[in-house]
């Protein structure tokens, strides 16, 4: 990975994602409202950083390691940090910020990360996943849940709400965002899976382990495997 | 030696990107206008309308203060101006001040805008010289709109009416 990305591109676009997470804009009463992340939105975001390593969609060794020098180290901590900080924004987007349908997704994070993390070790696997996840979540929440709380909705939207809010006896209310935080959410979505699409990924290092081993031959489907992969290269 | 350079000015980059990320958490600016003054004023380019100023205090000596205001909200959108906070509160006491009684509700927005005026002014200490005023500093603003806002047995005092507004 070239100094350029890890030092500028990477955090940058990861404070970027960190910033624009907890941005609610046109809220009615006030323009601008900044939401910092749940308690919740930390603990998947430690999940998520857990599955991204067990799928190597990055390799937490080629940013903080023993070889590489001090500044190259702090400069890994800081992705590493930034990473974290974007990770727990990413959620506290995707989540509605109260209610019971914050317990409900926050619950739907949970165990789909712990199934995510106990399941998928492949790379690409897990950054399909991960988009169709988020995206998912993304489309419930600011297309799903925006229109049928829109302020200026039908009648037939309003019973529907009221109906499910007297089935659920007033737990099931949700706050409008505003129009404008959808399309910020749809940036910072886009931003954070380029970002995990630039992160070191642990793929090309784990193929170049079978050549150095020593004392212990490779395999011979695992050398015309990286040999290929030398080919491609 | 290039990597280096280019490493520790990212490094520098990052860390004032990640000051200002928590600065506007911690600030939670409403409007945009306080989005960008507020930023501008951590660095210190923050200026006010001056115009728009001049505008508000020639309001405030005639007495007419919704005008008054008004131009001062538009000389300083994002609330950073010591001074200008301190003229808002000033209007708004003078406009609710009354011999029998206060009006509450202008009485605490000057509060907020005195609150406003003493933690933007350096130090929190803020001296305005204008003889025209009663008060002259932020603090004697602040204790008053307080004392206004206060229920107490000087209230009953027939000696209020003969007070006078600062």
């Amino acid at each position: 990975m070239t100094p350029l990305r890890e030092s500028f591109a990477l955090p940058c676009l990861f404070l970027t994602v960190a910033l624009l997470g907890g941005l609610r804009l046109g809220v009615p009463g006030v323009d601008v409202r900044l939401v910092p992340p749940p308690l919740v939105s930390l603990v998947l975001a430690v999940l998520l950083l857990g599955s991204l390593v067990r799928s190597r969609v990055f390799a937490p060794d080629r940013l903080v390691a023993n070889h590489r020098p001090p500044l190259e180290n702090v400069s890994g901590c800081v992705v590493l940090l930034t990473l974290f900080a974007a990770s727990a924004q990413t959620f506290n987007l995707l989540t509605p910020d109260s209610g019971l349908l914050h317990v409900l997704v926050s619950v739907f994070f949970l165990v789909q990360l712990l199934t995510t993390l106990t399941a998928v070790r492949e790379r690409a696997g897990m950054l399909r996943s991960l988009a169709v996840l988020m995206g998912c979540a993304f489309f419930l929440r600011f297309v799903a849940l925006e229109s049928l709380y829109d302020p200026g909705r039908g009648v037939l939207k309003r019973v529907i709400t009221a109906l499910m809010e007297g089935v659920t006896l007033g737990a099931l209310d949700y706050a409008p965002t505003g129009s404008a935080t959808g399309y910020v959410a749809f940036l910072a979505l886009t931003l954070y899976l380029i970002g995990l699409l630039l992160l070191p990924s642990g793929v090309t290092r784990a193929r170049n382990v079978s050549l150095v081993r020593i004392g212990e031959p490779p395999e011979p489907d695992e050398l015309d495997r990286d040999l290929a992969a030398l080919r491609r290269q | 030696m290039r990597d280096s350079v280019v490493r520790v000015s990212g490094l520098v980059g990052t860390l004032l990107y990640a000051a200002a990320i928590v600065w506007m958490y911690s600030a939670q600016p409403q409007t945009v206008a306080e989005v960008t003054g507020g930023l501008t004023s951590t660095i210190g380019v923050y200026r006010i309308d001056q115009q728009a100023f001049d505008d508000g205090l020639g309001f405030f000596k005639r007495d007419r203060f919704d005008e008054a205001r008004a131009a001062f909200a538009r000389a300083d959108p994002a609330g950073r101006d010591s001074l200008t906070q301190f003229y808002i509160a000033y209007s708004y006491y003078r406009q609710g001040w009354g011999r029998l009684y206060n009006d509450d509700a202008l009485f605490k927005q000057g509060l907020e805008a005195a609150d406003r005026a003493i933690a933007v002014a350096p130090e929190h200490r803020l001296v305005v010289d204008d003889v025209d005023l009663g008060m002259r500093t932020a603090d004697e603003l602040r204790a008053e709109l307080q004392r206004g806002l206060t229920r107490d047995a000087s209230d009953f005092n027939p000696l209020r009416l003969l007070r006078k507004r600062r």
